[in-house]
């Protein structure tokens, strides 16, 4: 509390109070957690990983278009699922420990790296750190694909899904997927898999997210499909001018433009 | 009742155009004994951005403060304001810090951030007690009165308002899902953040 | 139980404390003054649960300081810390802190015992008249660090019938008499209807010239 600039790592100074707080009835509010749907395949040339956005607070949607499509490397990307800013941390973390690495040994990161940096972290924090993730890549051993669970073990197959839509996923995989895809035989059944999970599973919603990576380069195909687009409102709902009663103001005037008018002396010698 | 609830308040925060609106009630209490209908949880953290702090009484001071001294030592170091968008890292990331042993708190930040041309853009976003942030294009909502907030904004908020419309869309949005909400209300507070004023209004409302 | 009220009027505040001390069901004591005088201008009425008075913690702010060692749980204490910090800094600097600067310290002080080990359960009312801008002022602190600037406030189970009464019949231009007049009534309704009022009350106002003490 005394020092604003601190050390890497969790900060736990405030865990007694709230320790203290939950045995005087208060308990500690659940953090948000994603539903969510998130698939990764493997095909002819490369990977595709695919996700649904939404993002929910136990019954509430949260957010009707959010990314859980995670930037690793150019060449690397991870779908989350799991407690929400659980997903969002370690993936930034993660990412630019890569771009360290990468600088450091001067070679192209490969996405094993990326995985064991991931199941390392996550095992560390013996599942407290609550990230589901599906990694996929395109490296110089050819295209990888991962799952890592939040207690850090690790999966490599050819298909996979994660998250509270994953068996409604899975089952499109199961009865569909064929080994050496084309890219848009892929896509299409990734697209599937998702709307699977969107529309099957309360947990996941709205539209499908999906990145294609092969060796020549990466695609995010952001809102690829919007099965779920909102009709245009029938009618206007904006008030009247003056409808809210209001009892005090205070305005603000802020300098918009300034001009800096050098009234005397020299300028300043910086040669 | 969680330690999110234990002091009621809510926040919201609205885009339009080229304007932000950020609004707050202003009941603090402790579970259903009401305290103060003047307590402030929305601060001004530069001239055209705004931080909105609800949640636990206790940490809204905290944080504030906080957040203060580090835009402060940011404005000092850097010798330029904060980006609104910086700052909302800013705000992630100490909360993020506090994963295991959190603050109370659900920010909303609302501002307008300025391009490398010197045009302003509307931002807003808010964030859960861990720092997962929600960029949003239309509206944000946090506090005890979110669950009633989404279901009005969703219906009210339409886009590209003019600084008064959005007033009038803000306050009736807050107005209306506080009526709604026991632990909020006691008063409203509305910042209406343009790209030469910000006009702040406390509202008449019920106080019940 | 603990009750304490204040409001403000036109250029003071009252504080009121009731003077029982309780342990368990036991009342140890019925004339101790709850009502630190923390300086010329500012009164501090604390109450809160007594807790256990052996349980030997470090005042968290200095944590290696051995001579900042406190019983903990007890109000007294953490009012006698606070009392004395605002002494030294008077002494310091010659001039003392302004009651909102002190309510500032002494609800970060109030935080930062939170995230110890042996918090200070401790309720706060915290009445002074800012000698800079000739204003009365009143916060209300609560043993989580809560603070908020109110016109009247209260602590305890008394506060459940006080704060109603305060809503209708707080007047900020009241005169010290109206406003005296005001606090009696909420004495007499926690007289009247709490269970387990306490039957005595230390009353002590703040203005310009000072603080000082009434007779009801």
């Amino acid at each position: 509390m005394d020092n604003v600039y601190r050390s890497s790592g969790f900060d736990f100074s405030n865990s007694i109070r709230n320790h203290s707080l939950a045995e005087k009835g208060l308990p500690l509010p659940k953090a948000t957690s994603t539903g969510t749907t998130i698939v990764g395949c493997v095909f002819k040339d490369g990977i595709i990983l695919g996700a649904d956005t939404r993002a929910t607070e136990g019954p509430i949607v949260a957010d009707k278009n959010c990314e859980k499509i995670h930037y690793i490397t150019e060449s690397i990307r991870c779908c989350g699922a799991g407690t929400a800013a659980d997903t969002e941390f370690v993936t930034a973390t993660i990412s630019s420990n890569m771009d360290l690495h990468a600088l450091s040994t001067g070679r192209k990161p490969r996405v094993v790296t990326a995985m064991t940096m991931l199941k390392r972290h996550l095992y560390r924090h013996q599942g407290q750190v609550g990230a589901a993730l599906v990694l996929g890549g395109v490296d110089v051993t050819g295209p990888q694909l991962f799952t890592i669970h939040p207690h850090g073990s690790t999966d490599k197959l050819p298909y996979v899904t994660m998250g509270s839509g994953s068996l409604a996923a899975m089952a499109i995989f199961e009865s569909s997927w064929q080994p050496n895809m084309t890219r848009e035989h892929a896509l299409q059944l990734v697209t599937t898999a998702i709307s699977a999970g969107i529309f099957n599973d309360l947990g996941s919603g709205s539209n499908v997210d999906a990145c294609i990576i092969t060796a020549t380069g990466t695609e995010m195909l952001r809102n690829f499909v919007k099965p779920n687009e909102r009709v245009e409102k029938e009618r206007k709902y904006t008030f009247r001018r003056g409808a809210t009663a209001w009892k005090s103001e205070s305005i603000r005037k802020l300098i918009v433009n300034e001009q800096v008018t050098p009234v005397a002396g020299e300028a300043m010698d910086v040669s | 009742m969680s330690a999110l609830e234990y002091n009621g308040g809510s926040v919201i925060a609205m885009v339009g155009k080229d304007c932000v609106a950020i609004a707050s009630d202003l009941r603090l209490g402790t579970q259903a004994l009401g305290i103060s209908s003047n307590f402030q949880r929305v601060f001004p953290m530069t001239d055209r951005l705004y931080v909105g702090l609800p949640g636990l009484g206790t940490d809204v001071t905290t944080l504030y403060e906080r957040f203060r001294y580090r835009v402060n030592m940011y404005t000092i170091k850097e010798e330029r304001e904060i980006n609104p968008e910086t700052f909302a890292h800013m705000v992630s990331s100490t909360l993020y810090q506090h994963r295991f042993g959190p603050y109370f708190i659900e920010p909303v930040v609302a501002g307008l951030s300025k391009s490398p041309t010197g045009a302003l853009k509307p931002f807003i976003a808010a964030m859960d007690l861990i720092g997962c942030i929600n960029f949003a294009k239309d509206f944000v909502v946090a506090g005890t009165a979110s669950s009633k907030l989404y279901g009005v904004a969703e219906g009210l908020w339409e886009p590209d308002l003019e600084p008064e419309d959005l007033f009038e869309t803000i306050s009736q949005t807050l107005l209306n899902a506080v009526d709604r909400d026991a632990f909020s209300g006691w008063g409203a507070v509305v910042h209406v953040i343009t790209k030469d004023r910000v006009i702040s209004r406390t509202l008449k409302a019920r106080m019940d | 139980m603990e009750t304490s009220f204040a409001l403000t009027g036109k250029g003071y505040v009252i504080v009121a404390a009731d003077t029982t001390a309780a342990r368990s069901i036991v009342k140890m004591k019925d004339d101790q003054d709850k009502i630190k005088e923390l300086g010329s201008h500012l009164l501090m009425a604390y109450s809160g649960e007594p807790g256990p008075s052996n349980a030997y913690i470090i005042m968290p702010t200095q944590p290696t300081d051995p001579l900042l060692s406190f019983y903990s749980g007890d109000t007294i204490q953490f009012a006698e810390y606070v009392e004395r910090n605002i002494r030294l800094y008077q002494i310091r600097h010659l001039y003392p802190l302004r009651p909102s600067a002190a309510a500032s310290w002494i609800r970060r002080s109030l935080a930062v015992s939170l995230r110890s080990r042996n918090a200070f359960t401790v309720n706060l009312l915290i009445g002074g008249y800012d000698l800079a801008d000739h204003k009365p002022t009143l916060y209300w602190i609560d043993y989580l660090g809560t603070v908020v600037e109110v016109p009247f406030a209260a602590h305890g189970y008394g506060s459940y019938f006080a704060l109603s009464l305060l809503d209708r019949y707080h007047n900020p231009d009241a005169t010290l008499e109206e406003g005296l007049a005001t606090l009696k009534r909420c004495i007499n309704e926690v007289s009247k209807r709490l269970v387990v009022s306490p039957d005595r009350y230390k009353v002590k106002v703040v203005d310009k010239d000072g603080v000082r003490e009434v007779e009801l």
